[in-house]
């Protein structure tokens, strides 16, 4: 029960993108085609779901029984590059086609600050491992949902006649709002 | 020099470096933060339990009570922390009770994330001083009208699923602590 | 191109956040008032003054094949010290900017100009960069917040501007942000336009 909550507070009352403005910068950058999209989506997810079970380890086995805290974020970020170079050096390896899908969008993960966010909110919360898993699954679902609902959007917007000065970056920001606005209509799914 | 060589080189030379700054960065911040921390929960404590001079820290089957004492040394009520989720986040309370776990005696919010005009009502004087002598017994309830009962207390107009949750988490923490004590 | 340049182009030219569209996560995210803006931005400064120092003066030291995991350890310790400071010096400011101090280690900005530029140039230049582009940063963070805050409570860093003013909710939620990015990159884009006419 407590994980199915975890994993809908971190995909939708929470998600990442449209309430902790986490992964904005490919939010704008890779939404503007469907298939992009879904593609750098599940890129994340599946970062993301390693990310967490990684740094909780890394967390909980290193640096809290070494009493060396204050190497977190070190620690954390390069375990997040690390692993993002294994995972592309892997999927080349094993499947050729996955990488031909997923390869391109790999390198900008790690500075996708949704990641760090990630492992910095499983420190915060006190997720237990398993929890932690979910929630890192959850919030990578989260992102992909976003992403795709904007790319939807914007394809659409290729027709429409949009001001100039809000061509670009000012129109997507203001259907992201819309976006939230219409998100906050899922809050209070958990407290009740 | 051979390259790979300097590369682990570079990489060794600034973990050392960074390693070093950090250290001393912990030993400069880590009193401070402390300070600051044991300030919060002070500051918090006699918020809840205005009649206490003085407060102790108490750990009993797993729950951390602060037991505030009077200038006689009397107990005077228990404060403790209670937490869950409302309705866009986490809601984080201190509260505290009277001796017998009959009424309490306050509520503040440390912290909490919900909508602003609406749901974060809950951290204002109206909403607050609710809490103050109202009554557990048999627990805590709302209602949507004007409170009558001396267990009840108006839920805020446009944020029902707040209100729900403070009673909730109170509620939860209460029969804790009765459990524990 | 001369040193006062190289500061200005930060602030308008090559505005970070109007024009380069980076570091859009702590823009939004910790906006809701003025002060909240400027400590972000200060701290950001900080980080990208330090680094951009250390990347620029020991760039020859620094082999190519592990210059960006260098770079990073450095940006993550910077960031930690500024982490660590604002904890122990402003609490309160320290628990409202909650998770987005330690995400400047991955705001583009900072990566972005020790890779594009500190490398590459002397330790005077990198400087004046990173000071120009803190201070653009901070323009659009103050910017911002003092717009949200300002319909939002009608307020300005704490201080009344519009008495009784009726609260909008919506500007110190989410959407509120990303709505007032977005009408700030028009006016910047329709100012801009003015300025080159």
């Amino acid at each position: 029960m407590n994980l199915i909550l975890i994993f809908i507070a971190a995909a939708i009352t929470n998600n990442f993108v449209l309430t902790y403005f986490l992964g904005i910068c490919p939010f704008i950058g890779v939404s503007n085609k469907l298939e992009s999209a879904f593609g750098m989506g599940m890129a994340t997810t599946f970062v993301m779901t390693l990310a967490a079970t990684v740094t909780w380890l890394i967390n909980n086995y290193l640096l809290i029984p070494f009493k060396i805290e204050f190497l977190e974020y070190v620690a954390f970020i390069l375990t997040i590059a690390s692993l993002v170079q294994l995972v592309e050096m892997f999927i080349r390896k094993v499947s050729p086609e996955l990488y031909r899908a997923l390869g391109i969008y790999l390198p900008l993960i790690t500075t996708n600050c949704a990641i760090l966010g990630l492992t910095l909110f499983v420190v915060m919360r006190k997720y237990e491992l398993i929890e932690a898993i979910v929630f890192g699954f959850g919030a990578g679902v989260g992102f992909t949902l976003a992403l795709v609902l904007m790319a939807g959007i914007r394809e659409e917007l290729e027709f429409a006649d949009v001001p100039e000065p809000f061509r670009g970056t000012g129109i997507t920001l203001i259907i992201a709002g819309l976006l939230a606005l219409a998100f906050m209509g899922f809050g209070g799914l958990i407290g009740s | 020099m051979n390259n790979a060589v300097r590369m682990i080189l570079v990489l060794i030379i600034v973990g050392i470096f960074s390693g070093g700054v950090l250290v001393s960065v912990h030993n400069y911040a880590n009193p401070l933060i402390a300070d600051n921390e044991d300030k919060a929960l002070k500051d918090a404590v006699y918020k809840v339990l205005p009649d206490a001079k003085n407060f102790r820290k108490i750990t009993k089957n797993g729950i951390t009570l602060y037991e505030g004492l009077n200038k006689r040394g009397e107990v005077v009520g228990y404060a403790f922390k209670a937490g869950g989720f409302g309705y866009q986040g986490e809601i984080e309370m201190i509260a505290a009770i009277d001796p017998d776990l009959k009424e309490l005696k306050g509520m503040e919010v440390l912290g909490s994330s919900e909508t602003p005009g609406l749901g974060a009502e809950i951290t204002n004087e109206p909403f607050k001083k609710q809490f103050r002598g109202l009554s557990v017994l048999p627990e805590i309830t709302f209602t949507k009208e004007k409170a009558t009962g001396r267990n009840e207390i108006q839920a805020i107009t446009g944020a029902t699923i707040s209100t729900r949750a403070v009673v909730r988490i109170l509620n939860k923490e209460i029969g804790r602590i009765r459990e524990a004590l | 191109m001369s040193l006062f340049r190289e500061v200005t182009k930060g602030l308008w030219k090559e505005n970070p956040v109007f024009v380069m569209v980076l570091g859009m996560c702590p823009t939004l995210a910790v906006t809701t008032n003025a002060i909240y803006g400027f400590s972000m931005a200060a701290a950001t400064t900080f980080v990208l003054i330090s680094s951009s120092l250390v990347v620029s003066v020991f760039k020859r030291l620094i082999p190519n094949q592990v210059r960006i995991a260098t770079y990073t350890v450095i940006i993550a310790t910077f960031v930690t010290v500024a982490h660590y400071f604002l904890k122990a010096n402003f609490p309160p400011i320290s628990k409202a900017l909650g998770p987005y101090v330690p995400l400047i280690v991955v705001n583009c900005i900072i990566l972005g100009r020790a890779e594009a530029f500190a490398s590459k140039n002397t330790v005077i230049r990198s400087l004046a960069d990173a000071v120009g582009m803190g201070l653009g940063f901070m323009l659009a963070l103050v910017a911002l917040g003092a717009m949200r805050e300002l319909f939002a409570y009608g307020e300005i860093f704490g201080y009344t501007v519009i008495p009784n003013w009726h609260p909008w909710a919506i500007m110190v939620l989410p959407a509120g942000a990303f709505i007032s990015l977005g009408l700030l990159v028009a006016l910047f884009h329709v100012i801009s336009k003015k300025v080159k006419k």
